[in-house]
């Protein structure tokens, strides 16, 4: 099926914060995920349609990609962050520590991103669980508005702004793409055109 | 000191403690019986650290709980000074996250009737260099 913007996104945080259940949910689990053990690369993808503006129609090919818990044991490459247009930077609103590690992810992710203010939305995940939280939701947009993040709470179990935050979050790509003068400071997967790809299937487009 | 005869039968033998005891949470810790104060060595993901307890402040820093692992391989060779030489190869699944292959190589070194882990060398058989 053909598309017109391939675009790549990268779920970031501790461990143990939901990030696979975030995009688990965010496509009520009916999409493919595709688990590349040698590489330590989990992405799942889901086809979307954006409305420009000035009210065009544009067919997305997101693809979602996921760490395979390789964090746990050391950082992760700078490969990993590569071609990303955009990033979920994902805390445990019942996990303190999460909460503080933020601010390391940001950096990482400033170093290796391919600019040093991409667009990134911060969730406060497992909302859900309101009797566990330890992060108030004042502490997370004080947090979201120094870095100047979009700041969601959001909760992998019942969805709650799952869908907004990756609707935001491509918004946020979709516009920077089209108002971006030089297409080629970006990543170059984001401005490729379907028809411009070969027709090789999408396993030889990931982390090779 | 002459090549010990054992040396499959050892390095069976202490995988099977070492993953046994590094794999259980509550006994993690006793690991460092493993490693002398001074002269352990052991490379976790690139990561130098010389030293028992610095070793074990890596190993307990970790934030898996358990972990379930299979091992494919496991690989002995007499040394020179006694010691035997070990290499592992094989997969292991922290908590629930998806399973990594990995290798480990230990270097046991002889200490009276027993022996002590000189080398420990831990690399996940993830390939994202590109």
């Amino acid at each position: 099926m053909e598309y017109d913007y391939l675009i790549k996104f990268l779920a970031l945080g501790n461990s143990g914060v939901g990030k696979t259940s975030f995009l688990y949910q965010y496509t009520d689990g009916t999409f493919e995920s595709r688990f590349i053990s040698t590489v330590g690369i989990d992405f799942k993808e889901k086809r979307v349609i954006y409305q420009t503006a000035n009210g065009r129609t544009q067919r997305v090919h997101l693809q979602l990609w996921d760490t395979a818990g390789q964090e746990r044991f050391r950082s992760l490459t700078t490969a990993f962050y590569r071609d990303s247009m955009g990033f979920l930077l994902i805390f445990d609103l019942t996990n303190e520590l999460s909460f503080l590690e933020v601010r390391n992810w940001l950096e990482q992710l400033r170093t290796h991103a391919y600019c040093e203010d991409p667009d990134i939305i911060l969730c406060g995940n497992k909302s859900d669980l309101e009797d566990k939280r330890v992060v108030s939701e004042h502490k997370a947009r004080e947090l979201a508005e120094k870095h100047g993040l979009v700041y969601l709470e959001t909760s992998a179990a019942t969805g709650q702004n799952v869908a907004r935050a990756v609707e935001i979050l491509l918004d946020r790509v979709m516009r920077r793409m089209e108002t971006s003068v030089d297409k080629s400071l970006l990543p170059h997967q984001r401005v490729l055109r379907c028809h411009e790809r070969d027709t090789s299937p999408p396993s030889t487009s990931c982390y090779c | 000191m002459a090549l010990n005869a054992q040396y499959e039968v050892i390095g069976k033998g202490f995988v099977q403690q070492y993953y046994a005891m590094f794999d259980d949470p509550a006994q993690r810790p006793n690991l460092i019986n493993m490693y002398n104060t001074e002269s352990s060595f052991m490379t976790f993901e690139g990561l130098q650290i010389q030293g028992a307890i610095k070793i074990m402040e890596k190993l307990t820093s970790l934030t898996f709980q358990k972990i379930n692992r299979i091992i494919t391989a496991i690989d002995s060779q007499p040394m020179f000074d006694g010691g035997v030489l070990i290499n592992v190869l094989g997969r292991l699944q922290a908590d629930e996250d998806p399973p990594h292959a990995f290798s480990q190589i230990f270097v046991l070194k002889p200490l009276g009737n027993s022996f002590f882990c000189q080398h420990d060398i831990f690399r996940l058989g993830i390939h994202d260099s590109a």
